[in-house]
């Protein structure tokens, strides 16, 4: 295999940045794509050559758009392609496509991506090697009826998920018999839309589990470690906010046994590159697979703050044949972390999309603290992507300093222009029973009897300022000057130019 | 950051929250406020990046104003937002004067929670329904989210169709209590 002298980073946002941030520190030079929907955007100034889509006309998206990237690839006489997450990071047609191109996909083998990237071969996969699963339908429902019949068997309640799913799509959970009908033809829908297949299939459901994830490395040579685990309990509608490393549900013994687990899997299904397996575990110390994702996670840094390794380094270093210097008994874990996703929502409106411009962004970033963003001073935010902006990573020796750090970090980040997940994740972190350790994947709907953080004061102050506003207005409408740009919306930045000059 | 001082004396203001809570203020410019029986001062900073703070008690606050439009503030307070309207003495009299005598709507009209696209409807016009139905599924940001209604009655108007692309607030049903 020969050494990766350039890259493709088919990817936009923070995850581009992230990755030749890395490539670069490498000496790989890295390649970006420019696109119609955002062609001024922050992570092209990290690219060193930028090339050109936004002359291109049509209906596939540039980052799904294979046939136009293998030709860029070709074009540019490029070595390798980093997928990033999303997009085409587990498409396995691509990743053969760029063995077939002699193009080094950074990531698994084809083979391994579309096996477990199917949840029924995955699940197949799981059970012959002896990891818990839950029980389920075994295979795809093929209607309603055979939902009813299935979902009698498991016992309510049961979910229904997308065969081709990930990242919650197509995902319903069904209480009671009188809703199976109704939510299996909306979960067909939905994967239909989303993976353009709609095979759909049944499992038991676990109330208030954990969501657990265990990070994998694989080389070429057979050498398989695992990093620990992520716990992403934080999530709404299957979407992670929150994730930390390593889990306050976790002792050694139980680490050890997923940890076990997931290599198996690896192992079984001969994977190679960074992984993800995600389990579930109950209030009883059980755990029960779920899923391997086959690409770099948005929630890697946790990983690399307490483990002090550089995940995308290691993706590249695989990819280029390099073998895994390090053994299971050398990967040590120092203190916690914590990851909060901010996200362009309106958590005051059922987390609805918020669109607009970022006026300015600020943050203060320090030794126990890291910024990994996509935006910045001047970004849109389009309805064309998603609204994921940036991930606040935050560390400390022990869970607890690692929530100190983390709220005294949301304290002094301050976004101006658009609404974003902030005054959530300071509840979150305020909350004590997330304080105790105490979560799981009902966190938000069963613990959180607010979204969003206030202090006592904050209305008085913004009826105040309000107020005050408002009075200035006023005193200006009684002066006689003529006001040349009355009508214009009035910032109070402008605002308070004006009244120093009064 | 300064206001400059008011040439009105005793100048009261009533901010009603949506939420129909009042806050009154005499003389703001004079940057205090009432606490208790105490007058608390004000500090109003703002840092070369264009954020503006004010400071009370001891806490400082993030301010912004979002959206304005008349007497009525969207104001951001550490990225929480509030509605207000700033009212005066005489104003807030007749708000209250029409709150209580306008009669009600019988119409309730179902908005858009989020920009997106329609999936489907799940019920037609003149169709009674319950709160708690589901009424249309709406798609946004690749997920599928089932809009329910908050009342009991009538569906009146349906104002769009399916793959129908909507904006944040638009009225999709109207029903008819």
């Amino acid at each position: 295999m020969k050494k990766i002298k350039s890259i493709l980073i088919a990817n936009r946002g923070e995850i581009a940045i992230r990755i030749s941030e890395t490539a670069k520190k490498m000496g790989i030079k890295v390649y970006g794509i420019k696109t119609l929907k955002e062609p001024s955007a922050y992570y092209l100034q990290f690219m060193d050559e930028i090339i050109d889509f936004t002359e291109i006309i049509s209906d596939i998206p540039e980052f799904l758009d294979i046939d136009r990237l293998i030709y860029s690839i070709k074009e540019y006489n490029i070595d390798a392609v980093h997928p990033g997450y999303g997009y085409l990071a587990e498409n396995p047609y691509f990743a053969q496509k760029c063995i077939d191109e002699k193009i080094i996909f950074i990531g698994p083998t084809p083979d391994a991506i579309y096996k477990l990237g199917n949840k029924t071969i995955a699940k197949q996969i799981a059970s012959r090697n002896n990891v818990p699963l839950l029980e389920g339908s075994n295979g795809n429902i093929k209607n309603p009826k055979h939902a009813k019949q299935v979902a009698e068997k498991i016992g309510y309640p049961v979910i229904l998920k997308a065969a081709s799913g990930g990242g919650g799509r197509g995902m319903r959970i069904v209480e009671s018999v009188d809703q199976i009908e109704k939510m299996f033809k909306m979960a067909q829908n939905e994967s239909e839309k989303a993976f353009s297949d709609s095979s759909v299939f049944m499992e038991k459901y676990v109330k208030n589990p954990r969501h657990i994830e265990f990070q994998i490395l694989a080389d070429h040579y057979g050498n398989i470690i695992h990093l620990g685990e992520r716990e992403c309990s934080i999530q709404r509608k299957h979407q992670k906010l929150i994730e930390e490393s390593p889990s306050s549900a976790l002792n050694d013994d139980l680490r050890e046994k997923m940890g076990n687990s997931a290599i198996q899997i690896a192992k079984a299904s001969n994977y190679r590159n960074a992984g993800t397996v995600e389990f579930l575990l109950d209030e009883f110390g059980d755990y029960y697979f779920m899923e391997m994702n086959t690409r770099i996670q948005v929630e890697h840094p946790v990983t690399e703050m307490v483990t002090g390794l550089d995940l995308i380094e290691w993706q590249i270093k695989i990819a280029q044949g390099e073998k895994l210097t390090m053994t299971q008994q050398e990967i040590k874990f120092n203190g916690w972390a914590i990851e909060c996703r901010i996200n362009a929502e309106d958590v005051q409106s059922g987390f609805s999309p918020y669109l607009g411009t970022i006026e300015k962004i600020q943050v203060s970033k320090g030794k126990t603290c890291r910024f990994d963003t996509g935006v910045t001073d001047g970004s849109i935010v389009t309805p064309y992507f998603d609204s994921m902006l940036a991930k606040l990573i935050c560390t400390g020796e022990t869970r607890e300093k690692a929530i100190t750090n983390t709220l005294a970090a949301l304290n002094k980040l301050y976004i101006k222009g658009i609404k974003t997940t902030i005054p959530f994740h300071k509840a979150v972190l305020n909350n004590p029973k997330f304080i105790s350790g105490d979560i799981s994947t009902s966190f938000i709907e069963k613990d959180m009897k607010k979204l969003y953080f206030q202090e006592d004061d904050e209305e008085l102050i913004a009826a105040f300022w309000a107020t005050i506003n408002h009075n200035a207005e006023l005193d200006k409408e009684n002066e006689t000057y003529v006001d040349y740009e009355k009508g214009k919306i009035i910032t109070p930045w402008l605002l308070n130019k004006r009244l120093k000059s009064m | 950051m300064m206001f400059s001082k008011s040439k009105i004396k005793n100048q009261k203001f009533i901010a009603c929250t949506s939420g129909k809570k009042k806050y009154e203020f005499i003389n703001p410019k004079d940057l205090t406020i009432k606490s208790g029986k105490d007058k608390e001062p004000i500090e109003i900073t703002s840092d070369k990046s264009g954020f503006v703070f004010i400071t009370w008690k001891n806490k400082k606050y993030q301010v912004e104003i979002i959206d304005k439009n008349q007497n009525q503030y969207e104001i951001a307070v550490n990225g929480v937002t509030y509605s207000i309207s700033v009212e005066s003495p005489f104003s807030y009299k007749r708000k209250k004067y029409l709150d209580k005598n306008v009669p009600v709507s019988k119409i309730e009209r179902i908005q858009a929670p989020m920009p997106g696209k329609i999936v489907e409807f799940l019920v037609e016009e003149n169709q009674e329904i319950k709160a708690g139905d589901p009424l249309l599924i709406l798609e946004a940001m690749k997920m599928q989210n089932e809009i329910i209604s908050s009342i009991t009655g009538k569906i009146k108007n349906i104002n769009f169709g399916p793959e129908d692309n909507v904006m944040k607030d638009d009225i999709l049903i109207e029903v008819e209590k």
